[in-house]
């Protein structure tokens, strides 16, 4: 069993932006990690382990954290430890967070994610995430394999890029609401998408999520020492980081495989028995507004083939059902190494009735989730109670 | 936290200076099945699966993307540590602890003959003060050594005696990279690297993987009759900037280790720890190592290595293995370490084999010179 | 007088990071069988029977070992059942150079494999590619062959007679 229960007690964000030229990667982190801190009102003293992560080559610093761990993070003369893996990194550290206080190992862990991407060549570096025989020679970073989903879901099941579109004009008018998010925009129409340039068909530019500049951090602390911090918590439920083949061809990539057996197993856990019902809102990592539409259905919250209906009926649009990233999502805001953090944040935040303008009301449970790698899916739960 | 998470298992790839066949993956896949043959299990057997490795040594983003079916991870909850496996095996320990998986495997690999190490090491350092300078871990090294051995007095024979213990003991150890003994005056004649280290003051380079199957208590008796329990561990870091640094003494490792000996309830390590396997990056670091582990006073490392004690027929002997000295596979070495001690614990470490070994103590290191420590006890 | 506002610094650093990295003996066979005879090989596992490409020395699903003696084989031909046109610049870490755009890349699932191959198609106006439809692998002549998947460059529609 747990050795103490775990809840989230404090998040911080910076401003995310395409280029931070004012900070330095120091300087952008301790931002996040201020936030956390004062909200939570506890000094650097008081915690007791940093866990870490960006994508070291995106930034081409090897072993960042023993840098960014010291000198934006309380870390000097404590534990710091870097987890890393890929667009999952963000909810990988939050596993991480998790596991270290439930274990007992710990009473209180600053998770931090980062990056400052547009410091260094984040495709390039992605390209080398695939095996160098088989797959680099063709593959085109992230948006390359995203469209190749894109169009064998529209094949498949006759979505189409109007339904895709309606996405990205959800989320980046909730990210209106958000004043962390990077791409703001209240305004924005299918007709917008549907004449942006296409970047990588069907993608088209507003189809795909930017690249951001930016730091989460979350303090994460056990159940005796959470409760004297705060009265206003947002307890983990339970965690999963689901993870599938090597080679990304190797099983239906629009399927999502891996979120659909680690959310299978992750809400038996939970006790979760329909998660249109059950959950109140969803922090999903959608690298394109395809995506969202392929990740509802994968997560369970539709079949396959009716991700585009559940979003034209408006279930997942604020107000709906079951509201789908009201913080904007990744759309809106990408730093890679903290998105999936930020995701986990966002649903701590709604948990905690802390959204302001984005909050969805009366939220009991909250899904974050995590995107990456050869198609890998990282789930947290979060919940009012304990 | 005593006799909750045992280790039952471990497999080890002999470490070579290049498997000029096998991508890492393959590494991977060969400790994986070693260890699910020797143990009966196949992959749904294990619960969940913790990685070390790091992405700029594996010339790979995500670095553990391309072991995932060597894992036997499809569809399974995989993580994975940037760094050195000895935080791996934590992790590991907390994922046990936690409750949800009964039995998580933890895997390091790393293949040192695929990249250029001096440029990967030089990464480390960060691009706005210190990369210019072209330091990486064998000039730093130099750094540390130098000044150290200038506080204290240690001279290059009590270092080079540290080089010839590893390397005899290495010869017990079918798996060891470097098997052939040296003398005193061989490694004091070896080329000069970074004065005051020379080539055999320095770790080779290898190619390897480690594996381990850890299990929760009511598990471990379904696998072997000699688990080996964790029962304390400390991490701590250092400053990043070599000269905010102490680097005569070992501040860092010698908070972890304060923190690992706290909780395992040990008082005076040099009498209580039967076994020792210690991350030495170089002959004089392993000195510095006995000093911040409290195995001796300050600045009386030579001392320690002079009087034997540390030998395989000494009070505590320390890297029976050979080392890291003997065998490098870099970001695997603190998970060789705990694997290691393991196999003294059980009874299996053969002809390395110290006797009656019951209290066994394991490093692992991050960054440049112990910037990052991990001081694990495990205990039979 | 009016202070001039500080100009933010930056630095700029080129990494050149060299690898090599092994390539085993499966896709050393795949690759010197391209190299020689032009022919494509994929793996199949001797317990779940799945054919795999590309070819490789463990069956995930089985955590079984495959060797060269499991190649099998295939005619090139695959249906094209995911595509996109790659229409926006990066560096490509083979050269360092940015790659040339806009370019087709395809998920091809080859006759008689259980798994798609993602690679480059010979085709950058969606407007002509029907889901599903039959393609073929080209390969170079043999005194073109290096022994590297550039000896497929790309796979292309299959006319139908």
């Amino acid at each position: 069993m747990v050795k103490q229960k775990v809840a989230i007690v404090a998040t911080g964000q910076t401003k995310h932006r395409s280029r931070r030229r004012d900070v330095n990667i120091s300087e952008m982190i301790y931002e996040a990690v201020k936030m956390a801190l004062d909200e939570a009102q506890l000094t650097p003293k008081d915690i007791d382990a940093v866990v870490i992560g960006n994508m070291d080559h995106f930034e081409g610093i090897n072993f960042s954290e023993m840098w960014t761990g010291i000198e934006s993070a309380p870390g000097y003369l404590k534990p710091v430890v870097k987890v890393a893996t890929g667009g999952t990194t963000g909810t990988s550290l939050a596993a991480y967070g998790y596991y270290a206080v439930a274990s007992g190992m710990y009473d209180k862990v600053l998770v931090v994610g980062w990056e400052k991407i547009n410091e260094g060549g984040a495709t390039t570096g992605i390209v080398t995430a695939f095996d160098a025989r088989w797959e680099r020679p063709a593959l085109a970073g992230a948006l390359g394999p995203l469209a190749l989903m894109a169009s064998m879901y529209m094949w498949e099941f006759g979505v189409t890029p109007e339904q895709a579109a309606k996405v990205t004009v959800k989320n980046r008018r909730n990210a209106a609401n958000n004043p962390f998010a990077h791409l703001q925009q209240p305004n924005m129409t299918v007709e917008e998408v549907m004449n942006s340039p296409v970047i990588s068909w069907p993608l088209r530019l507003h189809d795909c999520c930017p690249q951001s500049e930016g730091a989460c951090a979350i303090v994460y602390a056990g159940e005796g020492v959470a409760r004297k911090i705060s009265d206003n918590l947002a307890w983990v439920k339970g965690v999963d980081t689901g993870h599938y083949y090597t080679y990304g061809g190797d099983d239906v990539m629009h399927k999502y495989p891996a979120a659909k057996i680690a959310s299978t197993r992750l809400y038996k856990k939970v006790g979760i028995r329909n998660p249109l019902k059950d959950l109140d809102v969803a922090e999903v990592y959608e690298p394109s507004s395809w995506a969202e539409l392929m990740w509802t259905e994968a997560l369970g919250f539709c079949e396959y083939g009716q991700g585009g209906k559940l979003l034209d009926e408006g279930v997942t649009e604020m107000g709906g059902e079951l509201p789908v990233n009201p913080s904007g999502g990744v759309i809106a805001t990408n730093p890679i190494g903290a998105t999936a953090l930020i995701r986990v944040a966002e649903a701590a935040i709604q948990v905690r009735g802390l959204g302001g303008k984005r909050q969805v009301p009366d939220v009991e449970l909250a899904l974050a989730h995590g995107f990456g790698g050869s198609v890998w899916a990282d789930l947290m739960i979060l919940g009012k109670e304990p | 936290m005593d006799k909750e998470v045992a280790i039952v298992g471990v497999a080890q790839t002999k470490y070579e200076e290049e498997k000029a066949d096998l991508p890492y993956s393959e590494l991977v896949f060969e400790v994986v099945k070693k260890l699910h043959d020797e143990l009966g299990i196949t992959k749904d057997d294990v619960g969940s699966i913790i990685t070390s490795s790091n992405d700029f040594n594996d010339g790979r983003t995500i670095a553990s993307m391309a072991i995932q079916d060597a894992l036997g991870a499809v569809g399974k909850s995989e993580s994975r540590v940037s760094g050195d496996g000895a935080f791996a095996y934590v992790y590991g320990v907390m994922r046990i602890l936690e409750g949800t998986y009964d039995t998580v495997m933890v895997v390091s690999h790393c293949k040192c003959s695929e990249s250029n190490i001096y440029l990967v090491n030089n990464s480390i350092f960060e691009p706005y003060y210190q990369r210019w300078l072209g330091l990486d871990q064998v000039s730093s090294a130099g750094l540390m050594a130098n000044m150290y051995s200038h506080k204290y007095g240690i001279t290059q024979e009590q270092a080079a005696k540290v080089a010839v213990k590893n390397r005899k003991n290495a010869l017990n150890n079918p798996y060891a990279h470097l098997q052939k003994a040296v003398t005193v005056d061989e490694v004091l004649n070896s080329k000069m690297m970074a004065y005051p280290l020379k080539e055999l003051d320095l770790p080779p380079l290898s190619d390897g993987a480690v594996a381990m199957l850890l299990t929760n208590k009511e598990k471990a008796k379904k696998y072997t009759d000699t688990p080996v329990w964790f029962k304390g561990h400390g991490n701590c870091t250092d400053a990043y900037y070599l000269g905010h640094r102490n680097m005569t003494d070992l501040i860092g490792l010698e908070l972890a280790a304060r923190e690992a000996y706290k909780m395992a309830g040990i008082k005076n390590p040099m009498k209580e720890i039967d076994v020792a396997e210690i991350y030495e990056a170089f002959t004089y670091h392993e000195l510095m190592n006995y000093e911040a582990l409290g195995l001796c006073k300050k600045g009386e490392g030579g001392k320690l290595i002079d009087s034997g004690q540390t030998e395989m027929n000494g009070t505590l002997p320390v890297n029976p293995s050979g080392g890291v000295l003997s065998s490098n596979p870099s970001m695997a070495n603190g998970l060789v370490r705990v694997a290691e001690i393991a196999l003294q614990l059980m009874g299996k470490a053969e002809k390395r084999q110290v006797k009656d070994a019951k209290i066994g103590l394991a490093t692992g290191m991050n960054g440049i010179c112990s910037q990052g420590n991990c001081v694990i006890i495990l205990e039979a | 007088m009016s202070e001039k506002k500080e100009e933010p610094f930056t630095i700029n650093w080129l990494t050149d990071l060299p690898y090599r990295y092994a390539l085993g003996p499966v896709a050393s066979k795949f690759f010197r069988v391209l190299k020689e005879s032009g022919k494509l090989l994929a793996i199949k596992c001797r317990k779940c029977g799945k054919v795999l490409f590309p070819p490789r020395s463990v069956c995930a699903d089985c955590l079984v070992e495959m060797t060269v003696d499991d190649m099998v084989e295939l005619s090139g031909e695959g249906s094209l059942d995911g595509f996109t046109v790659v229409n926006y610049p990066f560096v490509d870490p083979n050269t360092g150079e940015t790659r040339p755009f806009p370019y087709g890349y395809g998920a091809i699932k080859l006759k008689g494999t259980d798994t798609w191959m993602l690679h480059f198609v010979d085709e950058t106006d969606p407007g002509k590619i029907k889901p599903g439809m039959l393609v073929k692998a080209v390969i170079k002549p043999k005194n073109e062959r290096k022994g590297t998947l550039e000896d497929i460059p790309y796979f292309r529609a299959v006319e139908k007679k």
